[in-house]
């Protein structure tokens, strides 16, 4: 993944700028969201779930629900315009929220909670979170 | 012509009394905790896209969560900051809600 990975065009859109590989690693994080928010056992679940208000017992449902719909919904549209070369504004949010989203998800399920854990983390799984954190940094950029 | 009720009367000992009744709810707070993985550009954008702030009071906002841990990034009532809460959340920020002690 060299060069620019993304680039604001003049006529408003984003272009995507991703190899085949980069492609494949973006699209294999799109599928673990989706796949996370209908998998109640699945490992990052516990990331997308997080406390609305740590006070009580258990958070609004309904305010619970509109998060849940809502990642859904974008990881669903994430993964819909994988393979686009052009992003509009929407679809630019999308990947960058499911892309936040997934960056999240792995560091709580790694254990990552802090800068020395993430250096003293298998170099797999840096590799992965610097790969997002760079997706993340340069589409962030764009927007 | 129809009688009009006055607007306002004089006020009497008991208004004062039902005045003085009256507490202020406490206003609640959307929090984000710092966290080691999210760029710090990432954490601007999604202010400026959620709450609309200027791109100096996003930028203030990120420092605040990585110097302190965490920033109370907007108050008011409960039912605009559950909201505020769940769309940095949906944003992959990490965000709770909690009253004003």
């Amino acid at each position: 993944m060299a060069g620019k990975l993304f680039v604001r065009r003049r006529d408003g859109r984003v272009e995507v700028r991703l190899n085949d590989e980069g492609r494949g690693f973006v699209r294999a994080l799109f599928r673990e969201v989706v796949a996370a928010e209908r998998d109640p056992d699945h490992e990052w679940r516990g990331g997308l779930l997080p406390p609305i208000d740590p006070s009580r017992d258990e958070d609004d449902p309904l305010a619970s629900l509109q998060r849940q719909q809502q990642i859904a919904t974008n990881a669903e549209l994430a993964l819909m315009t994988v393979d686009e070369q052009y992003l509009n504004d929407a679809e630019a949010w999308v990947w960058l929220t499911t892309l936040q989203v997934a960056l999240r998800a792995t560091a709580l399920a790694r254990g990552l909670f802090d800068d020395e854990r993430l250096e003293a983390a298998d170099a797999s799984v840096v590799d992965q979170v610097r790969g997002m954190q760079q997706l993340l940094f340069e589409l962030a950029d764009c927007l | 012509m129809a009688s009009v009720k006055p607007l306002r009367r004089s006020s009497t000992k008991s208004d004062v009394a039902s005045e003085t009744t009256v507490v202020t709810q406490r206003p609640w707070h959307v929090v984000v905790w710092n966290d080691p993985v999210t760029p710090m550009k990432v954490v601007v954008v999604v202010f400026k896209k959620v709450f609309g702030y200027s791109n100096n009071k996003c930028t203030q906002l990120m420092l605040s969560v990585h110097h302190d841990g965490r920033a109370v990034v907007w108050s008011g009532q409960r039912e605009r900051a559950e909201s505020y809460c769940v769309k940095l959340q949906v944003a992959g920020l990490q965000s709770t809600v909690e009253q004003d002690s």
